[in-house]
């Protein structure tokens, strides 16, 4: 199952005017596979998942979602895919039980085998004890759960999410984590979700897209992109007065000569390079060759 | 497609069920229904004792089916307009659209709201005039039953304009503030305040055309004595003519009203839906 092809796009392009939103996205995305979308505001987020989802149709390019054009999807396949809305105050006066309720309703004529129950689903988001509550007396954070339980009734093979986590607890979004890793690996979800947290899609995500000015800047899982930036690692270290940094892609074997080198070592610090030096490096060069290419 | 209807029929009756519900638990609707429910019985009561000369029936008579189609109008069209526009910014409109057979529900539960408030407000508003004016049922079960039919076609001919303006004009506050102006103007030559032919001719051609007049007119066909015509445009009530005038709104409304709809459903969008919600930030 894992070879399965959820989302395929070709030279994918999208114009407002003048200005050039994406520019030739070319993406293939399994089965399975939890991608994070990451990107500066404006860096083409948003439209691409308006694209994926059919809302938008764009300049040029192909585009397949579970196999058929997003833009012409019939209603089943639209019960395939799940959307994770920013809400704002829609359905305010609502009570949260009522409102997934009134979602598991309209998905019910395409209900799969194992599909979520309202009570069951509102239990794993941690919403139970606010059933009978009215939405505008949720918080933001469990407003959000609220719509991701909305994105999750109809049991979907892909998931989109837009800033899931945006307003949550550290506790909320520990449980939001254990959710969406029960989906991929259990339910074999495919889950596409824009973020500007680093930490989560590095958490989260088994594959990191990397869009900059419209392009795919980098492509891959959290410690490959890494390896592409010379020196995973920083190692730092005081010798007396003197203090020492080294960037290595080997710290073990590093440390070890180190040590047995240099008797007095102290204060070792090792650091892993995070996704964000990553993130920081990969948008650079990815800006360099764009400006050396235009120079040409 | 079948069993995607039925669920989705089910989703939208119980979807204006729960609306009206939270409107009925909201202070600000309840404090709107008791003002309207006040100054009815105030101008009823207000007029009892003004007793029309030749006819022998008070004007509070003629107040009640006048009262029932600015009702109508206010509700399916100004009311109904107002709220597609406003739940087209708060995103309502869109986490529906992006469902299966959303669209058809969101419309449907409208109505079915619509159709509830409606209801509501006509049974309140003939509980009270039974009760404060004694000609009211004057023309008995046959005027009763016509009056009824010329509600559901008038109603028919409002609803669907409702979801028009709704879907044409985007703003909410200005559906809402301009719109309540131009209801003004339609109510002032519907014939409901002063008799549509004691008004200019340019006032008499906007309001045949419009289906409040129409509306008013077969209300009161049905509901007062035959004398009561000749205060009407040609002494008589048109019979034929208002069942073709609301009966032509209503077919042009089923027709236009889904295609807009559906129009800007498709068109809702992440971001169209961000600018917005910006935009409506900066305001409060």
């Amino acid at each position: 199952m894992t070879g399965d092809v959820v989302i395929r796009t070709r030279d994918l392009t999208m114009s407002y005017g003048n200005k050039r939103v994406l520019d030739g996205i070319n993406l293939e995305i399994h089965r399975g596979e939890v991608v994070a979308l990451l990107g500066a505001n404006g860096a083409g987020k948003t439209t691409s998942i308006e694209i994926l989802e059919g809302l938008r149709s764009p300049t040029s390019g192909s585009v397949e979602v579970l196999g058929v054009d997003p833009l012409h999807a019939s209603v089943e396949h639209r019960a395939k895919i799940g959307v994770v809305l920013q809400s704002w105050r829609d359905h305010a006066r609502w009570r949260v039980r009522e409102f997934l309720h009134h979602f598991f309703v309209l998905h019910a004529p395409f209900r799969p085998e194992g599909g979520w129950e309202v009570d069951e689903l509102l239990e794993r988001v941690g919403l139970a004890d606010k059933a009978r509550s009215r939405i505008l007396s949720l918080s933001g954070g469990q407003r959000r759960r609220l719509d991701v339980a909305v994105g999750l009734i109809g049991k979907p093979e892909l998931l989109f999410l837009d800033e899931p986590t945006v307003g949550f607890d550290p506790h909320a979004r520990r449980e939001f984590h254990e959710l969406m890793h029960e989906l991929a690996d259990v339910r074999e979800t495919t889950i596409l979700l824009t973020t500007h947290d680093l930490a989560e899609a590095e958490r989260l995500a088994d594959r990191i897209l990397i869009l900059h000015a419209g392009r795919i800047a980098a492509d891959g899982s959290a410690d490959a992109l890494a390896r592409e930036v010379a020196g995973t690692t920083e190692v730092r270290w005081r010798i007396g007065q003197d203090r020492f940094v080294h960037a290595t892609d080997a710290a073990t074997r590093f440390v070890r000569e180190l040590l047995t080198r240099e008797p007095d070592v102290e204060d070792l610090e090792i650091r892993r390079t995070t996704l964000e030096d990553t993130y920081l490096t990969m948008v650079a060069q990815h800006s360099a060759a764009a400006a050396e290419e235009a120079a040409r | 497609m079948m069993p995607i209807r039925m669920s989705a029929v089910r989703a939208g009756a119980l979807r204006g069920a729960i609306e009206f519900r939270n409107s009925l638990q909201k202070p600000a609707d309840l404090l709107y229904y008791l003002i309207g429910a006040v100054s009815f019985s105030a101008a009823l009561w207000y007029f009892r004792d003004d007793i029309v000369p030749q006819l022998g029936v008070s004007t509070s008579a003629f107040i009640f089916p006048s009262a029932i189609a600015l009702m109508t109008l206010f509700v399916a069209t100004y009311g109904l307009a107002t709220l597609v526009s406003t739940e087209r910014e708060d995103g309502t409109l869109l986490r529906l659209a992006i469902l299966p057979a959303g669209t058809f529900t969101y419309a449907w539960g409208q109505t079915v709201r619509t159709l509830l408030e409606l209801a509501f407000t006509f049974g309140l508003f003939t509980i009270l005039a039974s009760i404060l004016v004694p000609e009211l049922w004057i023309r008995g079960a046959v005027g009763a039953l016509t009056a009824i039919g010329f509600l559901l076609l008038g109603i028919l001919a409002c609803l669907p304009l409702g979801f028009i303006v709704g879907s044409i004009f985007s703003n909410p506050r200005s559906v809402g503030g301009w719109g309540f102006l131009v209801l003004g103007g339609i109510v002032w030559v519907s014939g409901i305040f002063v008799p549509l032919a004691a008004m200019p001719l340019w006032a008499q051609i906007i309001a045949q055309i419009l289906p409040l007049y129409w509306l008013g007119l077969g209300l009161r066909s049905a509901l007062l004595p035959e004398g009561f015509a000749s205060i009407e445009i040609g002494e008589s009530w048109r019979t034929i003519e208002t069942i073709g005038m609301l009966s032509l709104w209503a077919v042009v409304g089923a027709v236009l009203a889904p295609l807009l709809l559906q129009r800007i459903a498709r068109k809702e969008s992440f971001a169209s839906l961000a600018t917005r919600r910006e935009k409506a930030m900066q305001r409060v």
